[in-house]
């Protein structure tokens, strides 16, 4: 069965965008500069959502466009979905502001 | 490139000819009901109890409508806005339309036998007006004379893959050409300021990109929340995008790769052409009006949808003077709604066209919309109100 695919946005991106209807265990080609990276998803991943090229440590910097789009707000295992489950975003948290002055 | 368009006297081009009837209200629409080939809009706030920016910003607004290229002529009455504020006074919002060249009418119940008298004196001058304006012939004019704004919504993860490169193309293609695009929505480039600021103009453009950022990034941590029950909505969660930087990261691309030649206030008119960024607000109700205040003679709204469900027919955001596009790169959105999608970009995503080969279909559509053809919400005759963008308290 022809592998599942995702878009990757920058060579450094940590994450790649599903652009099928992923199942758990499904092989994920994700076409990166001439070549293809293929790894196994370990859950479904719907279209649109992305899913973790690399383990990615509790803390650590998610990179999308090539850019930060948030911090693992917990430990990532290669070939989970990425969200707000275990993705925290990092600007305008007024949550977070509210902590530090009180 | 080129469109065939409607010279003004101040050398705009129109992409529309409309005799326009401000400021809304009864009068307005009861001129507008009767006459073909006349516009209006509902509004939400007059300017009581508004502070002299928020009366300021009304009055701009309301200018900028009159001035925008899509208007042939304008009848301004004195019956339902203002309150007496200097600032909105039908005399002054006149005046200042009327230096763009255009004839503009004022319409005063007070000297017309009170409303009804001047209702009937409008739908005279307005039918007299509109067939003076029928006589007018689109000529070719070159891309420089286009004037475009674009809000990307619904967003999720086809926006910034697909839907937005696909404008970026568009916006890249008219900028060089010499023409003028506008872009916005400050909370959405929050994560990615840092990115359009390496693209200024100069270091004061980019400085007044960062504080248009910086002020909005600490009135969102004033609320005490967290922006993410706020900010993706949560139809753009639903849709896969994870945090407010990643949306503002994808919704960054709809503005091409050209250097910000500016940061303007809502409704304000771009000091010259080329791409600017304008400090407003996401909401469709309000940025869409502002756009073609400042001059838009095209706009586009970039639809993702991924969070959307049951909505095939949709409308047009209010644009009261201007062609407005739905564009989308989210198949099941293009599915869904196919009779009122102008552009789908999709394509990209399955493969079978590149994101410029995607762009240049768009742009070939905007000509052609440009030059006459009907958008697909512009055969819906329905508009909602608009909520001109006003920041101040109230009293």
């Amino acid at each position: 069965m022809a592998a599942k695919r995702a878009l990757i946005m920058h060579p450094s991106d940590n994450v790649a965008t599903s652009v099928d209807a992923i199942q758990r265990g499904d092989a994920v080609a994700v076409p990166c500069q001439g070549t293809t990276i293929t790894l196994e998803a370990i859950e479904p991943i719907s279209f649109g959502f992305k899913i973790a090229l690399a383990d990615i440590s509790a803390g650590a910097l998610i990179r999308k466009y090539g850019e930060t789009i948030g911090t693992a707000s917990r430990p990532i295992a290669k070939g989970e979905m990425v969200h707000i489950h275990n993705l925290d975003g990092t600007r305008a948290r007024g949550d977070l502001a509210k902590g530090r002055t009180s | 490139m080129s469109f065939q368009g409607y010279v003004r006297p101040d050398g705009s081009v129109g992409t529309r000819n409309y005799v326009l009837v401000i400021p809304p209200g009864f009068v307005a629409k009861s001129i507008c009901d009767l006459v073909v080939g006349t516009k209006t809009f509902h509004g939400v706030d007059h300017g009581a109890g508004r502070t002299a920016n928020d009366r300021e910003t009304i009055a701009r607004t309301l200018i900028g409508l009159g001035r925008n290229p899509n208007v042939a002529s304008v009848i301004v009455h004195t019956a339902s806005l203002g309150s007496d504020y200097p600032e909105l006074r039908a005399e002054r919002i006149a005046e200042e339309i009327r230096r763009s060249g255009k004839r503009v009418e004022i319409l005063d119940p007070s000297k017309e036998g009170g409303t009804y008298g001047a209702i009937a004196k409008g739908i005279e001058l307005a039918r007299l007006m509109v067939h003076e304006a029928s006589k007018m012939r689109r000529q070719s004019v070159g891309d420089e004379h286009l004037t475009l704004g674009v809000k990307c919504g619904s967003s999720d993860t086809t926006s910034g893959i697909a839907g937005n490169p696909a404008v970026g193309y568009l916006y890249d293609k008219v900028v060089a050409a010499g023409g003028t695009a506008m872009f916005g929505e400050t909370t959405e480039i929050i994560g990615a300021e840092h990115l359009l600021a390496r693209r200024a103009a100069s270091p004061e453009v980019a400085k007044a990109l960062l504080d248009a950022v910086h002020l909005q990034e600490e009135k969102a941590k004033a609320t005490g929340l967290d922006i993410r029950t706020v900010n993706p909505l949560p139809s753009n969660i639903k849709g896969g995008i994870s945090s407010l930087e990643e949306k503002s990261l994808g919704a960054i691309h709809k503005a091409g790769s050209a250097p910000v030649q500016g940061v303007l206030k809502y409704s304000e008119r771009p000091p010259g052409k080329g791409l600017y960024f304008v400090d407003n607000w996401m909401g469709h109700l309000s940025i869409f009006a502002g756009y073609v205040a400042a001059g838009a003679n095209l706009v586009l709204f970039q639809l993702g949808g991924g969070g959307i469900s049951g909505r095939t027919t949709l409308e047009s955001s209010p644009t009261v003077v201007t062609p407005f596009l739905w564009c989308t790169a989210n198949y099941k959105t293009h599915e869904a709604a196919r009779d009122s999608i102008d552009f789908y970009s999709g394509t990209v995503i399955d493969g079978s066209e590149t994101p410029d080969e995607a762009g240049e279909r768009l742009y070939r559509s905007v000509l052609d919309i440009a030059s006459g053809t009907l958008s697909r919400s512009e055969t819906l005759n329905y508009a909602e109100p608009v909520e001109i963008y006003l920041q101040e308290p109230r009293f």
